[in-house]
């Protein structure tokens, strides 16, 4: 586009120039008024070329605004600049032309002037006159001559009187155009022959007339009747042909010519004001047309490299950094592009770092919450305002929260969600709130009952953290409820190992000695006495048989980690215990039909069954319709046995510690078997639960791994 | 070139036609031919017609101002058939004018057989101009009819350059309408 404009801009000027040419009044052959006619019109068609172009572009440069496109609305501005700085300076200097012009051509045509040309031209005409007078008198005088002469003698006579009166030429003719006398400076002169119209007119009366001959000499020429003595004679006419003397014969056309161009001047000036105001309207539109086309090549020679910054910063904003910028020339702009792309290239450096440390700082994040998401430790980082800013899966799945993240949310709600955990916040809240300078690590455990469920035993750390944003908190949450319960049952091991070992080993020497008291007394003494002995010794023995019952359920309880794994399919198992007992009248069996085979202790694992029936048995003691439900399912690599009961069920306030030695419901119990079976399934890397059902009655859970030796 | 393809050569013809169309004001027909009689002899056809030029205060003024009014006179012998386009078998182009010379005060008048007269009142001069006795044309074909095309005009290439370039002003587009006749067969 900008070399269209360019090139119409010169083909304008060129034309102009012509157009200027054209006016002028000097007589070029090259530029003729044909030719003016084309080049006005072709001067036209360029102009309106140019409002086409110049429309074309602003239609151009709105569209691209409506578009938004980078620099289109400082192109503008640049353009409407440029516009204006020359526009308004060329309309000036257009209407001081147009009135100076206007004024000019009128200066021409001055009163003065006028009328000097015109007394000049009647100088001239005066001059003739009186040359005219000059001759008519010498013409009358010669006819006068003649006409009172003898006809011989009137060649004579005629040339006497032309020489003497310094005329150049005279012609005597009668009425029929007959030359009859001719005298002439020149010899040759061979004398044209007057129209009839001036021989008639001229054998009348005297006349004459100025005439021309090519334009440089004017001569007179007069027609005298000769009036002789025989009227009966053809009447005779005398021509004289004289020059007017060429020094008046120059000045006089000199003003002549002068005085017809000047008349034509006055009256073409209107013309010539229209054609120099025409021509200089031309100049001005092709010169603001020009300006106004320029400024558009100016205006996005200026903005194309500040919209291409404005573009390479938009594409910088979206994280491209490889926007380089062409450079351009050795300007500021040019220093200017040089230095964004110093800067971008800096920019990109530090981005690429940036990277790298983000990626590095991803993979540490990424490897912290993969470690905090399989700690089954809870951790929460808590701000000094108690909203927490960070938290794994198992903190969530402590404090009961459905969403896996609790980030962003006071600690308090949550809190409020699970209300057991309300010590822990006490406690923490007590913590961040005091206004301790330098707050050390602090931990605390916290044994949390619920009605109905287990007694957990929570650990809690706090370590304070002082980072950029302000303090934080880091808090730990630990479920020490296993280790717990697995070193109760550790100490209850050692205390019943050491019970059995103790107690065991004097209960036989007693009942022997028991039995023998009364072997060798019972004859010796009276019938009352040896009854007595006999109670005696028989309760003796009793209590010892009962010492020894727990002695070994003791022993059994602490006996070492020692299991045989043989393969047990667990429901041919509950049938033969089912047998053994013959209570199968209130059992119900659902098992799929094939049982997976689980590798285990099979004594073991009927002494859980038996352990586990018997215990149904005596809560359906007192209960009408005996009802007991065993289901065995398969899941995944495990296989499931629920044992049902509607019996009377376990109180509330020992259902949480119901696997702990001597935790029974029972009067007669020791305590001892439910901690035994969780023993056992503990040893089989099973999981049991015990539970309550809702109306009444008891359901037991036990997964047991299966195919695993 | 994307300019040219997004506006295409029908605008730019349609622009320059707007221009042509400025510079080509249609000529008034200020003349009129009328009495046209034509004769021949010797091989030559001899034209006398007369004329009505309509002059207004305007062009009477510039005569009185010196400026020569030359008129131009075409002729054009053509032959007419129905199927081909129109044949220019000859062109002739004579002139002939009036001027005021302020010097001796008369209008001189330069007729179309190049003979000089002069009078000493404008309304005289008008009057020879207006009559065009005996033009000469020489055109010998004596197989075919033609037909002769007569036009008078204002050859305004004479005036001056003021007033010829001055296209706004349309006092001098005196033009006549075309005057057609048979040319008869020499003799």
């Amino acid at each position: 586009m900008k070399y269209i404009i360019t090139t119409v801009a010169f083909i304008g000027i060129a034309l102009l120039i012509l157009l200027a040419k054209a006016i002028s009044n000097s007589d070029s052959e090259l530029i003729s008024s044909d030719s003016f006619r084309i080049l006005l019109g072709l001067n036209i068609f360029f102009i309106c070329s140019l409002i086409v172009l110049i429309a074309f572009q602003i239609f151009r440069l709105l569209q691209s605004i409506k578009k938004e496109i980078t620099g289109s609305r400082l192109t503008l501005r640049l353009v409407m600049s440029f516009a204006l700085m020359g526009v308004v300076p060329v309309l000036i200097v257009y209407l001081v032309s147009v009135n100076f012009l206007t004024k000019s051509i009128e200066s021409w045509f001055d009163v003065k002037v006028e009328s000097a040309l015109e007394g000049g031209l009647t100088l001239g005409q005066k001059t003739i006159d009186i040359l005219m007078s000059d001759i008519e008198l010498k013409g009358k005088s010669i006819a006068y001559s003649i006409g009172n002469s003898d006809p011989e003698q009137r060649n004579r006579l005629l040339t006497d009187l032309r020489a003497k009166f310094g005329i150049q030429d005279a012609v005597i003719f009668d009425q029929d155009s007959i030359i009859i006398e001719v005298s002439s400076e020149k010899s040759d002169l061979i004398p044209p022959i007057p129209t009839i119209e001036d021989l008639e007119r001229g054998g009348r009366e005297f006349f004459g007339r100025i005439e021309e001959k090519g334009g440089e000499q004017i001569f007179l020429k007069t027609f005298t009747p000769i009036l002789t003595k025989n009227v009966m004679s053809k009447k005779l006419i005398l021509q004289l042909t004289q020059p007017i003397p060429p020094s008046i014969a120059n000045l006089a056309l000199s003003v002549e010519s002068v005085y017809d161009e000047y008349q034509q001047l006055t009256y073409s000036r209107n013309s010539l004001k229209i054609i120099y105001i025409l021509t200089l309207t031309l100049v001005l539109l092709l010169a603001l047309l020009s300006s106004v086309a320029a400024s558009f090549v100016i205006s996005k020679r200026f903005s194309s490299p500040l919209a291409m910054i404005a573009d390479a910063t938009r594409q910088i904003s979206k994280g491209n950094y490889k926007k380089i910028i062409s450079e351009q020339g050795k300007d500021e702009i040019g220093v200017l592009i040089r230095s964004f792309n110093s800067m971008t290239s800096q920019l990109e450096e530090a981005t690429r770092n940036s990277e790298k440390d983000r990626e590095r700082l991803e993979v540490a994040r990424t490897f912290l919450e993969t470690i905090l998401a399989h700690l089954t430790t809870g951790v929460i980082v808590l701000d000094d305002k108690k909203i927490i800013r960070l938290n794994n899966i198992s903190a969530s799945k402590m404090l009961k929260n459905k969403a896996t993240s609790m980030s962003n949310k006071p600690m308090t709600e949550i809190i409020s969600n699970n209300l057991l955990f309300k010590p822990l916040y006490k406690f923490v809240e007590s913590y961040i709130d005091s206004n301790k300078k330098n707050k050390k690590e602090v931990s605390q455990e916290f044994k949390l009952n619920k009605d109905k469920e287990k007694e957990r035993t929570i650990m809690l750390q706090v370590t304070p953290l002082n980072d950029n944003k302000g303090k934080s908190y880091v808090l730990v949450i630990d479920d020490v409820s296993d280790v717990t319960q697995a070193q109760r049952h550790s100490a209850w091991g050692e205390i019943a190992r050491r019970l059995a070992h103790e107690i065991k080993n004097p209960l036989t020497p007693i009942q022997l000695s028991a039995e023998r008291i009364q072997h060798k007394f019972k004859n010796k003494l009276s019938e009352e006495d040896s009854e007595i002995l006999e109670r005696s010794t028989n309760t003796i023995v009793n209590q010892v048989n009962a010492l020894k019952i727990m002695v070994n359920e003791f022993a059994e309880y602490a006996r070492p980690l020692k299991t045989r794994k043989d393969a047990v399919r667990i429901d041919k198992l509950i049938d033969e215990v089912i047998d053994l007992y013959e209570i199968d009248k209130i059992i119900q069996i659902k098992k799929d039909k094939i049982i997976q085979i689980i590798y285990a202790d099979q004594n073991k694992l009927r002494q859980v069954i038996i352990n586990l029936l018997e215990n149904s048995q005596d809560a359906l003691k007192e209960i009408k319709e005996q009802r007991i439900k065993i289901f065995i399912k398969n899941k995944a690599n495990e296989v499931e046995l629920i044992i049902e009961d509607n019996g009377i069920g376990i109180p509330d306030e020992i259902i949480g510690r119901i696997f702990e030695p001597y935790v029974t419901s029972k009067e007669t119990g020791t305590g001892l078997g439910l901690a035994i079976v969780h023993k056992i399934i503990e040893e089989h890397e099973g999981k049991i639960n015990i539970e309550r059902i809702k109306n009444s009655g008891t359901r037991v859970t036990i997964n047991l791994k299966s195919g695993k030796k | 070139m994307r300019f040219f393809k997004k506006f295409n050569i029908i605008i730019i013809i349609s622009l320059s036609l707007v221009v042509v169309n400025m510079f080509t004001f249609p000529d008034e027909n200020k003349i009129l031919i009328k009495d046209v009689v034509i004769s021949n002899n010797n091989n030559l056809h001899y034209i006398s017609f007369n004329q009505e030029i309509s002059l207004n205060y305007l062009i009477r003024e510039a005569i009185d101002k010196g400026i020569p009014l030359v008129f131009k006179v075409t002729l054009k012998v053509v032959e007419i058939n129905d199927i081909w386009p129109t044949k220019t078998i000859k062109r002739e182009v004579r002139y002939y004018q009036i001027r005021y010379k302020a010097l001796r005060e008369i209008y001189k008048i330069v007729d179309i057989n190049g003979k000089n007269y002069e009078y000493k009142n404008m309304d005289d001069a008008i009057q020879k101009i207006l009559k065009v006795e005996d033009l000469e044309f020489s055109f010998v074909d004596k197989h075919m009819d033609y037909e002769l095309w007569l036009n008078v005009s204002l050859e305004r290439k004479k005036l001056p350059k003021p007033l010829q370039v001055n296209y706004f002003d349309r006092t001098w587009n005196m033009n006549s309408e075309k005057s057609i006749h048979k040319l008869g067969k020499l003799n």
